[in-house]
């Protein structure tokens, strides 16, 4: 067997190109203004699209008259609901499922219609002319009212999902054994993704086939969502994704794609449709509302023994979630008793879906601050009660839930792996690799944390009204998932020896075209510049779970990697029997030249473009003009064993006089394995830090009476700058090897936004005593101090 | 019609009383690297040099900019032959996913102009005009104090 397939261990050679800190491939692009994203799409004689919205929260659209606006000189098509399939699609993850149009408006800014004409302004003039008599029906805006029996109901399968539950032991013995038991009832603002970038989507069809051109994360999703909205063959949708903005969830698959599909039908040509800010802010996706309510028990000696929450999520109108990806039940997986309940309810506010870390920014910040009080009531430093408290590799996982969403039984799945490569796997449901022990050791010493912590509200300085203190937090989340699909990769060798990569994973800025690429070059031992990749052309990538769930590094990369390989094989075994006496397996391929791998004596040389030539055939007949490599090697479920763990330290400053918190010191530790590019992974994880510093401290929507949202602007809804953030980006990363994750590597994008709230809240309860809600206004601060 | 000056050329370009600058540099001069976001001249994404000023062109009416000097980042170098700013963003990879950052440039050309030799502090502050959802801060003032290094050097080595 070929030696890069003993994929368990760490290579005694080092690597050539993982881990290696190469400027992205766009980098060039990216500085000079020349990269096309979804606002920049277009296509030659194109229309311009504009949304009708409805200015009602709830209400049946009794009539609707777009005569006036037919006649407006310039306008080419409009549709309404009797123009839509009233056919179901999903979103991933559950992110959206209804219909488009289908008669009901079901919050303020919900798609009612839409105009197709020569100009974005005669567009915008039409919608006004449009004439629509709303029936109203009654409305519901909060979560816990919506759960009562009697509440309206939005939809057919009624405003309340099941329960989620994962539980371990027994919650009563739980409390029989600890000596303090505390408690946390928190609610949680909505952040909005604020997805800087927009979006647009371009769509045109030819004759019953269409092509999508938008920014997406989920190339593969958006097809299929526009297959089941349209009721037509995933075979006639080509989506082209292009990179959007900072996008952490916002762009996927996003119910204005399909209306433009609609809408590019109906009006026979390519429309474009440009969202505004506005749009961007309050008719796509949003943070969910959420509400947690928890307690904890603690035993004198610091051993966790109860777990208990009770945590209900808003989806808005079309969100349909009822877990949420709540990977802080594992990170705090060794407490003796556990259970956690998620309840999943509709409301008529905007739609809420997956934003970077769901579920453990929120759930994990209410575990994170009873852990705190735990240990406060102990007298435990946070870090060590962390290290006593959170999973190490290799043991049990609590989320043993993952079985409930895989498609078939896993047990099946099982049966059909091959024995060999199941004997490959690490042992389910338990952690593989990795945990936070490494990086809160690491990261504390680099921090001076046993220097600068003075105990539980204790500030380390006190200069007049202001106070300084230090806090740390931790974090974890998934590493993909596989409850919606497989993923698969096609890696091609071409005849001039460079090589090709196609995953469908979008480029959402993180990087994953640069990162896949180097997978791939290490394998093939071609020059990271000689390879190429397309991650948003579904005609060319085969269907891929996109880049969410932290997927893209570790579901993805193996893809990418298990493709390689067959691809390098293939190549190997035909450059053994060409050029070489002997078994492919003692070749080796390095800076895009074949040659034996331990035999120095032989000077037996050949470039990857030479057998390439030589195989297309000039002068004989050839066997093939290129290598074409795909995914063999089974993935294994990655839910049950793969996590990523972000530690952060933070030290600030509270003005108790004027509520205001600045930000003075900050340390980002994270275990994602093997580091596939430090440039990267650094900008992801200070990146997660300031997003969860905005969450933690500014970010917050704000809903009026009618649920529509009041601060959908950018100069309403405060995100940090520059100088709001501590200026050193030094950052601390664990060395663990992950089994299954190519070359070592896992999951990166969502465990340090996950860390960065708790850290915050610790360190301001440390600096005035009063545990705060996030996000900490001057505002909010000032009250918990009883000043106004 | 107007005459707008842009990166050193002439356009004589359609523009109506209401046009803002950044829909005239996009939409029909197809300068795309003039990003707009937010439209309110908050996110600093279309800021461009006026007469060597950076502004948001989204809060500037094409008209008022007739007769001016407009700088874009098309201006100011190309993927063969990238601006030291813009080379220093690459090397400390002062961005992600880069939307914001042609905003950013500018921003650092005009700070640079006016103070070649910063703190990292007068950088914060000086790009706090414009707002990076990615969160790439840290590195985008390192980028800044790594190109003002490299103008400083070029300057030097014009000087010898």
């Amino acid at each position: 067997m070929n030696k890069a397939l003993h994929f368990k261990d760490k290579p005694r050679t080092p690597f050539k190109i993982v881990g290696k800190g190469v400027p992205v491939k766009d980098a060039r692009e990216k500085v000079c203004g020349t990269l096309k994203y979804g606002v920049d799409a277009s296509a030659h004689g194109m229309a311009y699209g504009k949304i009708l919205r409805s200015t009602k929260p709830h209400a049946r659209i009794k009539r609707i008259d777009a005569s006036k606006a037919l006649e407006l000189g310039g306008v080419l098509a409009v549709i309404t609901h009797e123009d839509c399939p009233q056919l179901n699609w999903e979103n991933a993850w559950f992110n959206y499922r209804g219909k488009i149009m289908d008669g009901i408006a079901r919050f303020v800014g919900d798609e009612i219609g839409a105009v197709a004409a020569m100009s974005e302004e005669i567009a915008q003039q039409a919608i006004e002319m449009i004439e629509v008599e709303y029936e109203p029906l009654p409305t519901v805006f909060d979560p816990e009212e919506a759960m009562k029996p009697d509440a309206p109901q939005l939809r057919e399968e009624g405003n309340v999902r099941e329960p989620y539950i994962v539980e371990w032991g027994d919650t009563a013995a739980g409390e029989a054994e600890s000596d303090f038991i505390v408690e946390c009832d928190i609610k949680f603002d909505s952040q909005q993704y604020a997805p800087l970038g927009r979006n647009a989507c371009v769509a045109e069809w030819s004759d019953d086939r269409v092509t999508v051109w938008t920014a997406s994360q989920t190339p593969s999703e958006l097809r299929d969502a526009i297959h089941e909205a349209l009721g037509i063959p995933q075979s006639k949708v080509r989506v082209c994704a292009m990179p959007s903005g900072s996008s952490f969830g916002s762009w996927w698959a996003n119910s204005f794609m399909v209306v433009t599909a609609m809408l590019a039908r109906k009006a026979g040509r390519a429309v474009k449709i440009e969202l505004t800010n506005w749009e961007c802010m309050a008719t796509v996706k949003r943070r969910h509302n959420e509400i947690t309510r928890g307690r904890m028990g603690v035993r004198k000696d610091g051993t966790l023994t109860l777990a208990q929450f009770d945590h209900i999520i808003d989806n808005g109108a079309y969100g349909f979630k009822d877990d949420v990806g709540f990977f802080c039940v594992d990170l705090w997986g060794r407490a003796m008793h556990g259970h956690y309940a998620v309840h999943g309810v509709n409301t008529n506010t905007l739609t809420a879906g997956c934003m970077r870390g769901v579920g453990d920014v929120t759930l994990g910040a209410a575990v994170e601050r009873l852990a705190d009080m735990c240990a406060e009531k102990v007298d435990m430093d946070p870090l060590d009660f962390r290290l006593k408290n959170q999973i190490r590799s290799g043991e049990l996982l609590r989320m043993q839930h993952a079985k409930r969403y895989m498609h078939g039984n896993l047990e099946e799945y099982l049966k059909g792996i091959p024995e060999e490569s199941r004997k490959m796997w690490p042992r389910l449901f338990h952690l593989s690799s990795g945990s936070t022990e490494q990086i809160l050791t690491d990261g504390g010493k680099a921090f001076r944390w046993k220097e600068r912590w003075k105990g539980w509200r204790n500030p380390g300085t006190i200069d007049g009204p202001k106070r300084r203190a230090v806090g740390v937090g931790t974090g974890a989340h998934v590493c993909g998932v596989e409850f919606e699909g497989s993923t698969s990769a096609v890696v091609r060798i071409n005849p001039d020896g460079s090589a090709k990569v196609h995953c469908s994973v979008g480029r959402q800025g993180q990087g994953s075209e640069t990162t896949q690429s180097q997978v791939a070059a290490e394998v093939l031992g071609i020059p990271f510049d000689r390879i190429e990749i397309e991650t948003g052309d579904t005609d060319s990538c085969p269907w891929s779970h996109g880049s969410l769930a932290s997927n893209t590094m570790y579901r993805v990369g193996f893809a990418t990697w298990a493709a390689a390989i067959d691809a390098r094989q293939q190549l190997l075994a035909m450059a053994a029997r060409e050029f070489f006496d002997g078994d492919p397996d003692e070749l080796d391929i390095d800076d895009g030249i074949i040659r034996y791998a331990g035999r120095p004596d032989s000077n037996v040389r050949v470039t990857i473009e030479e057998a390439m030539n030589h195989f297309r055939g000039h002068d004989t007949l050839g066997q093939t003009s290129s290598i074409t490599g795909r995914n063999s090697i089974p993935m294994p479920p990655a839910t049950t064993f793969a996590r990523h763990f972000a530690a952060h330290f933070v030290e600030l400053e509270v003005d108790t006089e004027t509520g205001e918190i600045r930000l003075l010191d900050w340390l980002a530790c994270q275990d994602s394995g093997t580091v596939m590019n430090p440039q990267v992974l650094k900008n992801q994880m200070i990146g997660g830090a300031i997003c969860g510093a905005g969450f933690a401290l500014y970010e917050g929507l704000m809903f009026a009476e009618d649920g529509s949202i009041r601060n959908a602007a950018l100069l309403d809804y405060k995100l940090l700058r520059a100088a709001d953030f501590p200026l050193n980006g030094e950052v601390v990363y664990g060395d663990s090897y992950d089994p299954v994750g190519p070359f070592g590597a896992r999951g990166a994008g969502e465990a340090p936004i996950a860390a960065a709230g708790p850290a915050i809240c610790q360190a301001v309860y440390n600096a005035i005593g009063v545990w705060v809600d996030m996000p900490m206004t001057p505002e909010r601060v000032l009250r918990a101090l009883g000043r106004i | 019609m107007i005459e707008l000056r842009v990166n050193g050329k002439k356009y004589e370009v359609e523009a109506r009383p209401h046009d803002r600058l950044s829909t005239v540099l996009r939409d029909r001069l197809f300068l795309h690297g003039v990003r707009v976001s937010c439209t309110e001249g908050e996110c600093g994404s279309c800021t461009i040099l006026l007469d060597s000023v950076p502004v948001t062109s989204c809060m500037v009416l094409a008209m008022q900019a007739e007769g001016r000097d407009i700088v874009t980042i098309e201006g100011l170098g190309t993927p063969d032959n990238v601006h030291p700013i813009q080379q220093a963003y690459i090397e400390e990879q002062g961005f992600q996913c880069g939307f914001c950052t042609p905003g950013f440039i500018m921003a650092t050309k005009a700070f640079l102009d006016r103070n070649p030799s910063p703190t990292e502090e007068e950088a914060a502050l000086a790009i706090s005009g414009n707002i990076c959802r990615c969160g790439a801060y840290p590195y985008i003032v390192r980028s800044v104090m790594k190109a003002a290094e490299k103008l400083r050097q070029q300057k030097a080595s014009a000087a010898d």
